[in-house]
């Protein structure tokens, strides 16, 4: 299915591992089933932990009522609010979220107490039989609703959490001959990690306490525990657990389940595992948010755009988490690659009674994405252009490098590149060249979806854009390191491998990196943005330097030359400038052990500091960029509504490959996501409750599903990170979705605004287009029948 | 989580199985278990007693006088790679090897999909058109059970307590001299594979050489609170030929012999749309073959 480049990426003899494709260090454990996660681990002694959650998305609490709960055989302790011995507080931001609510439930799964039982299962009884007594109160389940004057408030302070915005120059002013307007309504998402929610929190009396959990973020989870013990940090030791799967939801949420286990673990000094059922875990953890996005953009006569004016509102649920975060990175990303001279983008992140908004593989960029592609195929019609030549005429380049926040992107830019490489991939001209079927039900497109993604974090998470690595060299040779970003399944360690390999001049199999522990290395923030390579990299390798200063001078005295014509590499200290003049790093490695040097050090990376004004929206956001372009080509059954994504052909621009393997694993599985996300993945709520909540219902592809996958990478020597390389890992994801919506607009010849494209909502967008739409009225005469006619 | 199961008994002969679930009123039989382990794990049924199945030796394809007997603990792989099966019930064979996925199919039963009474049962249409009869024995004796008439409602058979199904008998279908047979299972849902029908329809039409139809049936799943025969759609196509004139008529037909409803899989406006769909394409295959 996958065809590969391979020719030009071989490794070159000497070159070292950087932009091979040797094996993950990860790959045998976990193929063979000797990873142990969270789920296989016990302890002596060992309890489980459960949580009584409300059912209803909007309520007083007026009482609480444990006694049978309590009577359960096995059961250690149930608690609530009222036994936390610390802050009764679990968000990273903003203090509105308490870990056991008090006197208000604002949604479905809001946590109210506190089980610890000998077994899952009495665990898990004991808090069914929790009885809470629940006046019902309005709700608001509706994000533009929940903006209105009169709409039930969530928090007393009212539903508006936050605007960003982005104004420059004067859309009202700007002269456009073709206008377009539309209304975007893009689902959410859930991430579907195959490994649920867990961590098992292992107390020493009541002095500190150790938590191993499933996360992308340790540090994270170290405040949140400490916050809730009332701890100071160094009592706190998180261990990243080998992680199965995060995509986003294991960037906050991990906190909330590991601040219950430690309130559970220090009330009964036992350790406790608490692993989330999927049920719960797919209603109560965070999702990709939904969105509503409205959108004026125009271009002139010419197909050139002229201004864009978007306005976007945020689902962020009943609390907080990170959704102003995302909403500030979805603000700035809403008009895409494109130079436009005049934009107004407003970004409103809405509090409701729904589902709990959060961190998602893309974050925030691939629903303002999808409307932005939509809208450029839209325009590219009234111009009576194709959207690949409207494209064209208005991607930013090296000449138009002004982004809409008026930040200039370094060179090069390589989205027309992306565009280029993807186009003759996909066979664009010849796909369209050809006359299409159209005899039977099965219409065939191709789409086009363009991203531009800020790699790292945004300017309002500088602080935390900082990483931690620990380097140590034994004295066989083989090294040890330690960073502060954790492994979920994307392949981090790989790339860590590969890049302290590179720097040290050994082959991959010598350089063993470990788990992040919160006592071992510096707070490296959360393994996000795509940023786990970058963040790791950069530290590795300020971890090397500092290492070769204890290191070459050992090398120079043993290969006698000076100091600066150490160099490392094949597994040998050599001489630059005559490199048959070697000693192997084991050698030296053991040299340095018996004169007792000292082989270990510290690294450290923290992003350059950048300009921008978050009333405008007007400056730097991100350091450097990353453009992807996917085209989609779909065959939709024009009667069934079923979409089928034959082909994605993908080009990244990645900076520079580190692992080929791993970049490519990283552009299929986002192109699978986005594909899952685009087409058939639903969240669908009743009044707050998610009503399919398994993957009987909630809908994610199978391997039958997935497109045939083409890859184009194109390499820069421009900005970016530990060798020149940016991330993959989000914008593998973006664009995937808008390509296949444009592709399946064009096989059908109507617009779709709405996500996910299910075979109901296409069938409905067909209207009376569709053979069969007279049926329906069928129905409308018969009414609806009592009886439940479709179950397992 | 474990499931509350607090024994497992194997017996070895069905007149124990049977005598076992007369006694035992918190038993159960499982078979393959997909269905059942499933709710067992929801909370949505609530046994403690299982009675394994797999030692009785019910899980046999059989040539009989007229007709092919299944034993009820076939899996599905077995029915959908029997040419036995293949040959003679081709609707059958195609919904067998739809169900969920391979290692699915491996353990997934005949008995435990009708049992189940799910109105999105696969199977169900594919026997409803071959006039499948189920055989029932209990410590009460053995009858025979028209599958006509077998399901309920979602979840519900007439199946007593303690009577277990043996097997499933079909008869071969009569095609007189000159006509030809065509027959076939389709599903519509929201992906390629690994799917519960939003819409499952079982067609069989033996068509005379002038095209005109012999003999219609056709079987729908997902769109009432059990597998349905459409009988006026059937009705609506006898004897005529399938031109755009009639299969709009069967169509028209068939939305009298449904009732799906909203849920979460699908509106019902969309089931209908979709049955329309997999009834007009039926017919015209059947024109065409
Ligand atoms: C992932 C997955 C995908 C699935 N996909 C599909 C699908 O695409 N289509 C579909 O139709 N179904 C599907 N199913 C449902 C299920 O696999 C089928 O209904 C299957 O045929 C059930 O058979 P079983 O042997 O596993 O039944 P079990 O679970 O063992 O039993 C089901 C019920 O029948 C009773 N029972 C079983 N055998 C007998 C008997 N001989 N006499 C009396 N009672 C009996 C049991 O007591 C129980 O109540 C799927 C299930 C899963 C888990």
């Amino acid at each position: 299915m996958l065809r590969r480049e391979r020719a030009h990426v071989e490794e070159a003899p000497g070159r070292g591992p950087l932009g091979g494709h040797h094996e993950r260090p990860d790959a045998r454990a976990k193929v063979s089933g000797s990873t142990r996660y969270v789920a296989d681990l016990a302890l002596p002694g060992m309890l489980h932990a459960a949580v009584a959650v409300a059912p209803v998305a909007s309520a007083r609490v007026s009482g609480l009522d444990l006694a049978s709960a309590r009577a359960v055989d096995g059961v250690e302790a149930v608690l609530t609010a009222a036994d936390i011995p610390g802050r009764n507080l679990v968000g990273v931001i903003f203090e509105d979220q308490p870990l056991l609510a008090r006197e208000k439930v604002r949604m479905v799964g809001e946590r109210l107490a506190l089980v610890a039982a000998r077994t899952p299962e009495a665990a898990w009884a004991a808090a069914h039989l929790v009885h809470a007594d629940l006046e019902p109160l309005p709700a608001v389940h509706d994000p533009v609703q929940a903006l209105e004057p009169d709409a039930p408030r969530v928090h007393d302070a009212g539903n508006l959490i936050r605007t960003f915005r982005v104004v420059r120059g004067d859309t009202a002013r700007a002269r456009a001959s073709v206008v377009v307007e539309a209304e975007y309504r893009v689902g959410g998402q859930e991430h579907a990690y195959l490994e649920p929610q867990g961590c098992l929190a292992i107390p020493e009396g009541r002095q500190r306490i150790t938590i191993v959990a499933s996360c992308q973020c340790p540090f994270y989870v170290q405040h949140a525990v400490a916050r809730v013990l009332g701890l100071p940090l160094a009592a706190v030791r998180v261990e990243q657990a080998p992680t199965g799967g995060g995509f986003g939801g294991k960037e906050d949420y991990p906190s909330e389940p590991a601040a219950c286990a430690a309130v559970l673990a220090f009330a009964t000094a036992r350790p406790v595992r608490f692993v989330l059922p999927r049920e719960l875990d797919m209603q109560v953890s965070s999702k990709r948010h939904a969105m509503v996005i409205r959108h004026r953009w125009g271009a002139d006569r010419s197909g050139h755009l002229r201004f864009a004016e978007v306005e976007t509102v945020l689902d962020a649920g009943a609390y907080i988490g990170i959704s102003t975060v995302v909403a500030e990175r979805a603000n700035v990303s809403s008009i895409g690659p494109y130079h436009v001279p005049a934009v107004r983008v407003s970004t409103r992140v809405a509090y409701t009674n729904n589902l709990f908004g959060g961190a998602f593989r893309g974050f925030g960029t691939p629903q303002v994405t999808w409307a932005a592609e939509a809208t450029m195929d839209r325009l590219a019609r009234a111009c009576s252009l194709d959207p690949l030549e409207f494209r064209r005429r208005n991607l930013l380049d090296d000449r138009r490098r002004r982004l809409c926040t008026g930040q200039s992107l370094r060179r090069p830019v390589l989205a027309r590149e992306c565009l280029e490489r993807a186009v003759a991939l996909a066979g664009w001209d010849e796909f369209h060249a050809r006359p299409r079927r159209q005899e039977g039900p099965m219409r065939e497109g191709m789409g086009i979806g363009l991203a531009l993604y800020g790699c790292n974090l945004h300017h309002g998470g500088q602080h935390l854009d900082r990483s931690s690595a620990v380097v140590i060299l034994q004295p066989d040779g083989s090294v040890v390191v330690r960073v502060g970003l954790t492994e979920m399944g994307q392949g981090n360690l790989a790339a860590c491998q590969t890049i302290a390999a590179q720097a040290l001049g050994v082959e991959p199999a010598h350089v063993q990196v470990w788990q992040p522990d919160t006592t071992t290395v510096g707070d490296s923030g959360p393994t996000v943005a795509s940023r786990g390579a970058h963040a790791s990299g950069m530290a590795i390798l300020n971890a090397v330097d500092r290492l070769r200063k204890k290191l070459d001078p050992v090398a120079a005295e043993l290969l006698e030359c000076g100091e600066r014509d150490v160099e490392l590499a094949g597994g040998f200290a050599r001489v630059r400038t005559d490199p048959d003049h070697r000693v192997p790093i084991a050698r030296l490695a053991g040299e340095m052990a018996s004169r007792r040097i000292e082989g270990i050090s510290t690294g450290w990376y923290r992003s350059r500091k950048r300009r921008f004004d978050p009333v405008t929206g007007l400056g730097d956001p991100y350091e450097f960029y990353a453009v992807a372009c996917h085209i989609a080509r779909v065959v939709v059954d024009a009667e069934l509504g079923l979409v089928r994504v034959t082909e994605v052909s993908a080009a990244h621009d990645v900076g520079k490959v580190i692992h080929r393997d791993v970049l490519e694993g990283q552009i299929q599985g986002g192109i699978v996501q986005g594909t899952g996300w685009g087409t058939s993945e639903e969240l669908k709520l009743d009044r707050g409750r998610l009503c399919n909540p398994s993957f009987t219902d909630y809908i994610i592809p199978t391997a039958a599903d997935v497109p045939s996958i083409r890859i184009a990478v194109v390499e820069s020597e421009g900005p970016g990170g530990p060798f020149g390389a940016k991330g993959i890992g989000e914008p593998s994801l973006i664009p995937t979705a808008a390509a296949v919506r444009n592709a399946v607009v064009e096989a059908l010849g109507l617009e779709i605004d709405r996500l996910p494209l299910t075979p109901p909502t296409i069938v409905e967008a067909l209207g009376n287009r569709h053979p069969f739409a007279w049926v329906a009225e069928e129905e409308r005469v018969r009414g609806r029948s009592e009886e439940v006619a479709a179950g397992r | 989580m474990d499931v509350p199961i607090q024994q497992v008994i194997r017996p070895a002969t069905i007149a124990e199985a049977t005598a076992l679930l007369a006694t035992r009123p918190d038993a159960r039989p499982i078979a393959g278990g997909t269905d059942l382990m499933v709710q067992l794990r929801d909370g949505r049924k609530h046994i403690s007693c299982l009675v394994d199945l797999d030692g009785l030796g019910m899980a046999e394809i059989r040539r009989v006088d007229e007709g092919v007997e299944i034993g009820a603990s076939t899996r599905m792989h077995s029915i959908a790679a029997a040419s036995e099966i293949r040959s003679n019930f081709p609707a059958l064979a195609a919904a067998a090897g739809t169900i969920g996925a391979w290692p699915i199919q491996c353990r997934a039963t005949l008995g435990g999909n009708l049992v189940n009474a799910s109105p999105a049962a696969d199977t169900a249409p594919a026997l409803l058109i071959a006039g499948a009869v189920l055989t029932a024995v209990s410590t009460a004796g053995t009858r025979p059970l028209p599958v006509a008439g077998f399901f309920v409602g979602p979840g519900r058979t007439v199946l007593m307590p303690g009577e277990l199904l043996v097997s499933v008998f079909l008869p071969l279908a009569q095609v007189p001299p000159g006509c030809r047979l065509v027959e076939r299972f389709v599903k519509a849902g929201p992906r390629r594979e690994q799917v519960i029908a939003v819409v499952s329809l079982a067609g069989r039409a033996v068509v005379r050489a002038d095209g005109t139809f012999e003999e219609v049936r056709l079987a729908l799943g997902s769109v009432a609170p059990t597998p349905v025969r459409a009988r006026r759609a059937e009705a609506a196509l006898m004897g005529r030929r399938p031109n755009q004139e009639t299969r709009r008529g069967a169509v028209q037909a068939l939305q009298h012999d449904i009732a799906p409803i909203d849920d979460v899989r699908a509106p019902a406006s969309y089931r209908r749309i979709a049955a329309a769909v997999l009834l007009d394409r039926f017919l015209l295959e059947a024109a065409r073959v």
